[in-house]
């Protein structure tokens, strides 16, 4: 297969149109010498025709290329290459002028083929302006495109297509039928000349190099013109390749289109400055509207806030004033004032009474702006604005001009959009902080939870003389419940419960320590008591002043089926005998943990020692359970706790626990909640029966 | 739900409490011993006919002053305890180191 080379338009089109100039040049040369050597060459002027409009096609694929593909350029690089174009065209007419002034009657300024050259040169020249500029300025026609603007202009082009081949009709005669195809073709340029949308987006510097573009262009225009008209006066040239409708009405739409941009220009220019600061405003208003990224800072959005509404106003000095109120600190923006000055100005402003007013209302969601004129050498005029986040004034800002009655009502709308609208960045900024925060927090207490559970054992030390379950349960993420086992020797075990008084962070942390002085005093081989005496010197020291801890152990000796007992301050334990078939609280004196946090402790507690028997069960909680309370604000109490043991006594420690629990929530209801942080530990002593097992 | 009632009589302040003590109120029970303490009384009487349930954040608050008033010379007295109240002092052992009263008379008697 034969690759065929992609095809540039551009050059091709630039090629043909070259070609095409030169087939025109070599045909009229052609025409000229048979005519002066007075022989018919048998060329028909149609053929110069046919080739005219074919440089107009070609010259038009060129430049519709090129002018697109630079679309995005500017509009003041856009005048620039149009009215270059018309300088260069000049510069060329004004040489072949010069160079005929020059020659004067000699040989060579009468030479026919040397005039009609330049002649065609001249032609190409103004037909390239011509056709570039009037595709530049279908580009700025349609700037802001609409239907309808889109249909006028390809109107105008298919009349300007129809021009083309009025030669034919016409054979070039200067007659009514021309006047009148060139009076429609005006009507058409003229509405069209009316799209002059660009013109405003100019900036002021740029309006005035786009004037000095335009006035070239209008001068090259109006000399090339002349220089067509001249060359149709002078009767040299056999075939007039330049009294063409298609030209002759590119003319005027060049022309006139120029010369309306250049006075709308010229009378935009005074008011340019306000278009400008719209401009300004819009996006002020886009940048203020951004919400904050959460690590930003409020004062940015107050720093952009200020100097919009500065720039809004025209005003000669502003500050903002923030009332400190822990989220930030007192901010205190000034613009173009120093501090004295400011000082000055707020005490003439706390002297207004209207300002007073202002300031003491108890509804600062409805403060409008308040005018002020100022007695002070040299701002006689302020604005005050509130400030109002979440219907809290927290500010306010003051802009101070130096013309007496300096803000007017549009200003003081535009300030009042730009404060609203700074305060919702602001509050929204405010809010996804809390958000991020409070997210952060709840992140945190999973982790301590995760880090809690982690304090209570996962495996109870048991032998099979006895079986064990335990169970805790927090009020919150966190807790101050506690519970272990530890194995002395081979037949000495303790059991712990504990629990730290209050519930939540406080408690988690308090009972941290509880398992640290509990875990390192077990290692010691004390007697309950003297636990209980030790861990209250250990924990005295590190408690808060008004946190105390309760505790119960329990040491037990398989070998001699002993258990020995100590309670400090704690709910009492539930001891079911199988033997007798009935159960009792082990009730007796026991002071709390840290309540006495000197050696009078010792007096305070004591140690109860009890043989069991198989079947027996030891049941430890926390007062959680027994104070939880149903619907009716009451306590599930110790008796329910003692009457369901009896009822399950012949149930494993973990069928007892779960039928406790099941109870519990049931008492309380589907719905309620259990206020504090509730635990509990089963302990049964194995039936002989099973121990053979 | 907690209130708090303060008297005087027999140059005893008395402070009344009515409902319930627990961690979200137990600080008002502590910044109300407090001002009874700056008044620099010599003797506190607490009544409790009408404390339906104190939970041990309340205990807390009797616990904290136990030290400090030995240390000033000042005498804390409760009485009129509902036997559920009491109960959770003598669980504490509490009852060992506050005098508990069954009723006023009693307190002023001693």
């Amino acid at each position: 297969m034969v690759k065929l080379p992609s095809i540039h338009i551009g050059k091709l089109s630039l090629l043909l149109a070259i070609l095409v100039w030169l087939a025109l040049l070599f045909v009229d040369l052609v025409r000229l010498f048979g005519m002066i050597n007075e022989m018919d060459s048998g060329i028909s002027d149609e053929i110069t025709w046919i080739l005219e409009i074919l440089f107009f096609f070609t010259l038009y694929g060129f430049y519709n290329y090129s002018v697109g593909k630079n679309i995005q350029s500017d509009f003041l690089n856009l005048l620039w290459r149009a009215s270059s174009t018309g300088i260069f065209a000049t510069g060329v007419a004004l040489l072949t002028e010069l160079f005929y002034i020059s020659m004067g009657d000699s040989k060579l300024a009468t030479e026919p083929f040397l005039k009609n050259f330049f002649y065609h040169v001249n032609f190409a020249l103004t037909t390239i302006f011509l056709i570039s500029s009037a595709l530049l300025w279908k580009h700025l026609i349609l700037y802001q495109k609409n239907k309808q603007v889109v249909k006028q202009w390809q109107t105008f082009e298919f009349a300007m297509l129809l021009a083309m081949f009025f030669v034919f009709f016409n054979k070039n005669n200067f007659d009514y039928s021309f006047l009148f195809a060139m009076v429609i073709l005006f009507v058409i340029t003229v509405v069209l000349s009316g799209n002059l949308k660009w013109i405003p987006y100019l900036t002021f510097k740029e309006k005035w190099k786009s004037l000095l573009f335009l006035f070239f262009l209008l001068i090259c225009t109006v000399y090339l013109f002349r220089r067509m008209l001249a060359y149709s006066a002078a009767e040299a040239y056999q075939v007039n390749l330049t009294d063409n409708l298609f030209l002759m009405a590119l003319f005027g739409f060049i022309f006139t289109y120029a010369l309306f941009s250049f006075l709308v220009t010229l009378f935009n220019l005074p008011t340019s400055s306000v278009f400008e600061q719209k401009l300004t405003e819009a996006i002020n208003f886009q940048r203020l509207s951004q919400s904050i990224q959460p690590d930003d800072n409020e004062e940015q959005v107050l720093d952009i806030l200020l100097d919009s509404c500065m720039s809004a106003s025209y005003a000669d000095g502003a500050w903002i004033e923030i009332s400190p109120d822990g989220q930030t600190e007192g901010i205190n923006q000034l613009r173009f004032l120093d501090e004295p000055t400011k000082e000055e100005l707020s005490e003439l402003i706390k002297n207004q009474k209207a300002a007073v007013g202002w300031a003491s209302t108890d509804r600062p969601e409805m403060l409008q702006p308040l005018l002020i004129r100022l007695d002070h050498p040299r701002y006689e005029s302020t604005l005050l604005v509130p400030l109002v986040i979440n219907k809290v004034a927290i500010g306010r800002m003051v802009l101070c001009k130096e013309v007496r009655d300096g803000f007017n009502k549009e200003m003081v709308n535009i300030i009042s959009t730009f404060v609203r609208q700074a305060c919702i960045s602001v509050e929204n900024h405010r809010l996804l902080n809390q958000a991020i925060q409070n997210e952060r927090y709840q992140e945190e207490l999973k982790i301590a939870q995760r880090v809690q559970k982690a304090l209570l054992p996962a495996q109870l030390d048991h032998p099979d003389q006895f079986d064990i379950c335990a169970f805790s349960n927090a009020a919150d993420e966190v807790g101050g419940d506690y519970y272990d086992t530890y194995k002395v020797d081979e037949n000495r075990y303790v059991l712990i419960i504990g629990d730290v008084s209050g519930k939540g962070t406080s408690a988690a942390f308090h009972m941290a320590q509880m398992k640290g002085v509990f875990q390192s005093l077990i290692q010691l081989d004390l007697s309950p008591a003297q636990f209980m005496i030790r861990a209250n010197a250990a924990l005295g020291k590190c408690l808060e002043r008004n946190h105390f801890i309760t505790a119960s152990i329990f040491q037990i000796d398989i070998a001699e089926r002993r258990i020995c007992h100590a309670r400090a301050g704690h709910i009492p334990t539930l001891r079911y005998q199988a033997k007798e078939a009935k159960s009792e609280y082990l009730f007796f004196d026991g002071l709390g943990l840290g309540i006495l946090r000197n050696r009078q402790y010792e007096n305070h507690v004591q140690e109860k020692t009890f043989t069991y028997e198989p079947g027996d069960i030891l049941v430890l909680i926390t007062d959680g359970i027994v104070e939880a309370k149903n619907q009716k604000g009451q306590q599930f109490g110790f008796e329910r706790i003692k009457s369901l043991v009896e009822i399950h006594h012949d149930k494993t420690p973990k069928e007892i626990q779960n039928q406790l629990i099941d109870a519990l929530h049931v008492f309380v209801g589907g719905d309620g909640m259990i206020e504090d942080d509730y635990s509990m530990m089963v302990v049964k002593f194995q039936q002989p029966t099973t121990q053979t097992l | 739900m907690l209130r708090l009632e303060k008297s005087q009589e027999n140059e005893i302040e008395i402070l009344s409490l009515y409902g319930e003590v627990d961690a979200s109120n137990s600080v008002i029970l502590d910044e109300a011993i407090q001002e009874i303490v700056a008044s620099g009384t010599k003797s506190i009487l607490i009544d409790g006919k009408n404390l339906d349930y104190i939970s041990s954040a309340g205990l807390g608050v009797f616990m904290s002053y136990l030290e400090d008033f030995q240390d000033q010379g000042i005498s804390m007295k409760i009485c009129d305890l509902a036997p559920r109240v009491f109960e959770v002092f003598r669980i504490l052992g509490l009852d060992q180191l506050i005098p508990i009263f069954p009723d006023r008379a009693a307190a002023f008697a001693v």
